[in-house]
């Protein structure tokens, strides 16, 4: 198209109505914030940790006044709090190092690429912590079924003798079934927000990747 | 960052702003956009600063952090221009041709890019620009001859546009 070809033999001498910007104005512009995603990206990432973290903390305190620990055993229970803080550190260094890789000099496409693994990373997080939630809440269910005294008194009255069985199976299923409630919310959720987030740069992104095709 | 690395970037960014100037006529569609999509810009490019080692020209390094802030960073999605908006379709270059049917069918064309999506808009700025395909391949992060093979497919869709 040779059309294109006039556009670019006048396009160095375009104006636009846009006033040129002064030594002193683009100075001023340096010290006004970003509103970028990526900056967005690392709030949100930031929130998601201590989320977590918070999490883990308030059930370590509502635990204690329980007695779960005595119920569930100290080994189970330091164990698995020692491997889950030491995944979360993981975590944390592998934000950090998709975080850091993000650089706006580099080409578009490997950019881009870089902002969705770390929104990745972030994804495998809540996975994480959902799942070892829901393990180390069912584990826990049934080493301490048979540890609590609550439990075996009423398991022991006349109504129970008999169904212990269906006991289990509906304390466990119930279990189950509030996590899994809370995996879709928590689902939903991150879709909502990450979605209105990044809806843009995929669009971007897969027309890119469809011209590699 | 030191007082005079930023007077340094500042000299080097009003010497080269008309750069960002383009890309921000192109990715939005009035004057208050225009003004949020230069600072975010003018942002990223000072915090990138300290990394230009200089082994590129200035203004090349430009096109890739202000490509990507348009493209990837910037948040806000571009209203769809439409024909009415006149203003923001006009292509407005300081010496005017003589000839008005041509300035016409300038205004036409740049009205035709405005209307391509993100990704097209990119690859016709660095042509408009007269960066070669190598150029224009590791700006994008594509391959030379899909570069090539794009802009064929832009020009052909221009021309669609213009005369439908």
């Amino acid at each position: 198209m040779d059309q294109l070809d006039i556009l670019k033999q006048n396009w160095q001498s375009q104006t636009g109505n846009a006033p040129q910007f002064s030594k002193e104005q683009l100075g001023g512009l340096l010290a006004r914030k970003s509103s970028s995603i990526v900056k967005w990206l690392f709030i949100i990432a930031i929130i998601e940790f201590a989320l977590f973290i918070v999490l883990g903390i308030i059930s370590h305190f509502t635990n204690e006044e329980n007695n779960t620990i005595e119920m569930i055993g100290e080994p189970f229970y330091y164990g698995s709090m020692i491997v889950h803080y030491v995944v979360i550190l993981f975590f944390i260094f592998l934000f950090y190092k998709n975080y850091k890789s993000i650089s706006t000099s580099q080409p578009t496409r490997s950019l881009m690429n870089k902002i969705l693994k770390t929104r990745r990373t972030m994804k495998w997080y809540i996975w994480y912590n959902l799942v070892y939630m829901m393990v180390v809440g069912m584990i826990g269910a049934v080493i301490i079924i048979p540890n609590d005294p609550r439990i075996s008194e009423m398991l022991d009255s006349p109504n129970f003798i008999g169904h212990e069985t269906a006991f289990y199976a509906t304390f466990l299923g119930l279990t189950f079934v509030i996590f899994l409630i809370l995996c879709v919310v928590m689902y939903l959720i991150y879709m909502v927000i990450y979605g209105i987030l990044l809806r843009k740069l995929k669009r971007n992104y897969n027309e890119l990747k469809r011209m590699e095709v | 960052m030191s007082k005079k690395l930023e007077e340094e970037f500042v000299k080097q960014l009003e010497e080269n702003q008309n750069i960002v100037h383009k890309i921000c006529r192109l990715y939005t569609n009035d004057q208050d956009a225009h003004n949020d999509l230069f600072q975010e810009v003018t942002i990223q490019l000072w915090r990138a600063y300290p990394k230009f080692r200089g082994d590129s020209k200035f203004s090349t390094w430009m096109y890739r952090v202000a490509l990507n802030t348009a493209i990837t960073l910037y948040r806000k999605s571009t209203r769809r221009v439409k024909t009415q908006d006149y203003d923001s379709v006009q292509f407005k270059i300081a010496d005017r041709p003589e000839d008005d049917e041509q300035m016409e069918q300038l205004t036409l064309l740049y009205g035709a890019v405005k209307q391509l999506n993100d990704i097209e808009k990119a690859l016709v700025f660095l042509y408009l620009e007269d960066k070669n395909y190598r150029e224009i391949a590791e700006t994008m992060g594509i391959s030379e001859v899909n570069a090539r093979v794009k802009m064929n497919r832009i020009k052909t869709k221009l021309t669609n546009i213009i005369n439908p």
